[in-house]
């Protein structure tokens, strides 16, 4: 199998595209995948929102799932990182303070392997023998904090909605991870960790989350969202579509951006 | 629905505080551990102010999501800034971070965590200096801030509506407020008409009567002019107001009678921190 990637991104209306705080990676050759959400409340989130994302797809945090300390392990050096690129020395005061307070972003990563030897407990191990079923196979793994959201879609259906699967779960008050270790002592457990299966034919969206609410809010109504985006061949599809359900009250404005990955067969299994 | 438009860069919303500048205004206010009125209210609008700014601070400058102006009225009825912003009326909040006419160095205690108590240097930006000197011209403040939203307001059609805070310890010595308050509450945006907030403070210790729905609990005749000429609150600031554990009817009135300095801050805080900034 191989993915075929998409990625599309606006930001919320009235701001310039440099205002722009969200943040997408995609490494496709490593089958790993990160969007994240800087908080517009505070200062440099796009800084913060971007180190998240390239971090995870070039390094993800160790263990399936990863432990309190590897998360902190992981997230101490990003921390340094966002804090040596801001220039200190010239922020005004005001700058400074807020600077000093931290920036903040939801995250959502996730890896995909096509032949992977899944790591379980004994019961799973048991389970498995009872039920006579290969313990191999094309599985992702993800994990996220906050409110973005992936949706798993098979045969023109939605089989997967996480880690939010009602619309009236966004809140404007999402957990947020921080650049500021000081801000981040309670966040921990709300670190999520999620594995499951994919195969050919398989469309995975990750979405921050003002189209993510959108899209569950159309599956409530019956609706197939991914029809919608499904269209979208450009930048300017995408922004006008955005455009119309913003307009239209749908979505809130918000910086908006979603990966689409397809797997399908791979040139090299004809 | 009114008082719903989104406060951006485009839209701003707009705030004008009127602080009583009268000669009572140097009497300590109700618990402030002897701490002179006019202090103690120029160091809340200093720190609001600082609150604003931060919370308006994007990466290295200011979103100009606000626009404001201090007004101060006693022997005088002018604007209230202090340093390179002196006689300004309304100015972007970026002018406001840029210009304070100084920024003191004062020391906040913090709990170490352990029991104890820390001390740690904080910079403290001043913009207005309190002032005690002469009668309470309030309803020539109202008239200046009518005069100042008129034209607000008319270029600003898509913003929320502009909030002023009026801040007194005592009764209007100029035949107001009611004609002025009245004029200065008909202007207003798209979305809704300017709201007027009225604070009054005390240096008695008597409880703070704090968003009242009517005029009943009010002792005399000038609580109850003022509360008449008060904005029944919208509902963001209801809401901000119930999470603050303060209990109140959906027809509150922006205004407060005999606070001290802890309902002073809270109303402060209350009337200016807007929900639908982006």
């Amino acid at each position: 199998m191989e993915p075929t990637v998409q990625v599309f991104w606006t930001p919320k209306k009235g701001n310039s595209q440099e205002e722009y705080e969200d943040a997408f990676g995609c490494a496709v050759e490593e089958g790993r995948f990160a969007i994240a959400d800087g908080a517009t409340e505070s200062s440099f989130a796009e800084i913060w929102s971007t180190i998240l994302t390239q971090k995870f797809i070039s390094a993800p945090p160790e263990g399936q799932p990863p432990e309190h300390q590897s998360l902190i392990n992981w997230v101490a050096p990003l921390q340094k990182e966002w804090h040596s690129n801001i220039m200190w020395d010239r922020l005004p005061w005001f700058a400074e303070e807020k600077a000093r307070k931290g920036a903040f972003a939801t995250f959502l990563g996730m890896e995909f392997n096509e032949e992977e030897e899944v790591e379980e407990g004994i019961m799973d191990k048991l389970l498995f023998m009872f039920k006579k079923q290969k313990n191999t196979g094309p599985r992702w793994r993800a994990l996220t904090i906050g409110d973005s959201n992936m949706y798993q879609i098979r045969d023109d259906e939605l089989i997967t909605s996480w880690p939010l699967t009602k619309g009236i779960q966004f809140t404007h008050r999402p957990t947020l991870i921080s650049s500021n270790p000081t801000a981040n002592e309670t966040v921990w457990d709300h670190f999520i960790y999620e594995t499951g299966e994919f195969e050919e034919g398989d469309t995975f969206i990750l979405a921050t989350d003002a189209i993510a609410k959108w899209f569950l809010d159309r599956v409530e109504l019956g609706e197939k969202p991914w029809h919608v985006l499904n269209k979208i061949k450009s930048e300017e599809d995408f922004s006008n579509l955005v455009a119309e359900l913003r307009s239209g009250l749908k979505m809130q404005n918000d910086d908006t951006t979603i990966i689409s990955i397809h797997w399908e067969e791979s040139s090299a299994d004809d | 629905m009114p008082y719903s438009a989104e406060i951006s860069r485009t839209n701003p919303g707009c705030f004008i505080f009127l602080i009583d500048q009268s000669g009572s205004m140097i009497e300590p206010i109700s618990g402030g551990d002897g701490r002179r009125k006019c202090d103690i209210v120029s160091d809340s609008i200093n720190r609001l102010l600082h609150n604003l700014i931060i919370k308006c601070a994007r990466g290295e400058g200011i979103r100009d999501f606000y626009e404001l102006a201090v007004v101060g009225y006693g022997a005088t009825v002018a604007p209230g800034f202090s340093g390179p912003l002196a006689g300004r009326d309304i100015v972007a909040l970026s002018e406001v971070a840029n210009n304070p006419a100084r920024v003191e160095e004062r020391v906040k205690d913090l709990d170490d965590g352990a029991g104890g108590v820390i001390q740690q240097k904080t910079k403290f930006p001043v913009w207005f200096e309190p002032i005690a000197k002469g009668t309470t011209p309030m309803g020539a403040a109202l008239d200046l801030a009518h005069h100042l939203l008129t034209g607000w307001c008319q270029s600003h059609n898509y913003s929320y509506p502009p909030i002023v805070i009026n801040i007194s310890d005592g009764e209007a010595t100029d035949f107001g407020p009611e004609p002025q308050a009245e004029a200065l509450t008909t202007l207003h945006t798209s979305d809704g008409n300017v709201l007027l907030l009225n604070i009054h403070i005390s240096g008695e210790n008597l409880t703070p009567i704090v968003f009242p729905d009517s005029d009943e609990d009010l002792p005399d005749e000038f609580a109850r002019t003022l509360f008449e000429v008060s904005s029944p609150l919208p509902a963001n600031m209801r809401e901000l107001a119930k999470n603050e554990n303060l209990t109140l009817g959906e027809e509150a009135r922006g205004f407060a009678f005999n606070a001290d300095m802890i309902e002073l801050i809270r109303f402060l805080d209350i009337g200016t921190r807007s929900s639908t900034m982006r």
